[in-house]
């Protein structure tokens, strides 16, 4: 894992638009046009932040220049999204010692 | 939320859980403060963190230091934080750093840890702020926010069935 690479990940996902575009290319791929018609933005602007998504790369792009349809590629946000399920399931599972902890506890000094 | 950490700096990852504990407000709160408490429950089940190795100093800018130890192989991993608020028995902020070369995780992170009384029960809510360092990206500032936790539900769907990986 490259912390980097885990940067570039969030530093692309902090913006409200790139997250729906990427919603978007998870039900499938998708070419600019259709990536622009449910946003409130004019095709550069999409093109725009198609860039920062290939740059990050969380994204490809088909070789023709007419049709390019964009491609979510799944391994950093995999990266990503594992980084906060880990250390969430570290606290949790500690948590779920710590219950355990204080029921046995208070069981011990309610008998004594 | 008083002078809270994170407004200085660029929040990038967050989640919250909370838990409602069969115990009264200031037992939760020493379970968190206590070493005795902290040894019998710090760390998933598959570690012990040995009374013996810990060391807490529970006062704003102080150490604690967590060793856990591997219950198979005997490998130690060192956890540290630093304390930076303690009001008893309600509220606790720890803030943890993370080596380098450890990877995968943001270069510090903020705990914060809320007790609430709930009748004889206690409701704690624990929200972790991963925070990365150098970064450079302006628009990290609108940090992450509940849109995105389902949008990396559904990634993760996603993702998971791209590769086959079992979960």
């Amino acid at each position: 894992m490259d912390t980097d690479q885990l940067n570039r990940t969030f530093a692309a996902l902090a913006d409200p638009t790139r997250r729906a575009i990427l919603a978007r290319l998870a039900e499938g791929e998708a070419t600019v046009n259709e990536l622009a018609e449910p946003l409130p933005l004019t095709l550069p602007a999409v093109s725009k932040h198609l860039k920062v998504l290939e740059q990050a790369g969380l994204i490809t792009r088909g070789r023709s220049a007419q049709w390019r349809p964009c491609q979510l590629e799944p391994a950093p946000l995999r990266e990503a999204t594992d980084w906060l399920e880990r250390y969430r399931e570290f606290w949790e599972g500690s948590f779920d010692r710590l219950s355990a902890h204080l029921h046995e506890i208070q069981k011990g000094s309610t008998n004594g | 939320m008083a002078d809270n950490p994170v407004a200085h700096g660029a929040p990038t990852r967050e989640f919250t859980i909370t838990r409602v504990f069969d115990a009264p407000r200031r037992l939760v709160f020493e379970a968190w403060t206590d070493p005795r408490h902290i040894a019998q429950w710090f760390g998933p089940v598959g570690v012990t963190t040995p009374l013996s190795s810990i060391s807490m100093d529970v006062r704003p800018g102080g150490i604690w230091q967590l060793p856990m130890i591997d219950d198979v192989d005997g490998t130690e991993y060192p956890v540290t934080f630093t304390c930076r608020e303690v009001v008893e028995p309600e509220r606790l902020v720890l803030t943890t750093r993370v080596r380098p070369g450890s990877g995968t995780l943001p270069d510090e992170a903020v705990l914060t840890v809320t007790f609430a009384e709930l009748g004889d029960r206690t409701e704690m809510t624990f929200h972790v702020c991963g925070l990365a360092a150098s970064e450079e990206n302006a628009e990290l500032e609108n940090g992450w926010s509940s849109s995105f936790d389902r949008l990396a539900e559904r990634l993760a769907r996603v993702t998971s069935a791209s590769t086959g990986a079992a979960r």
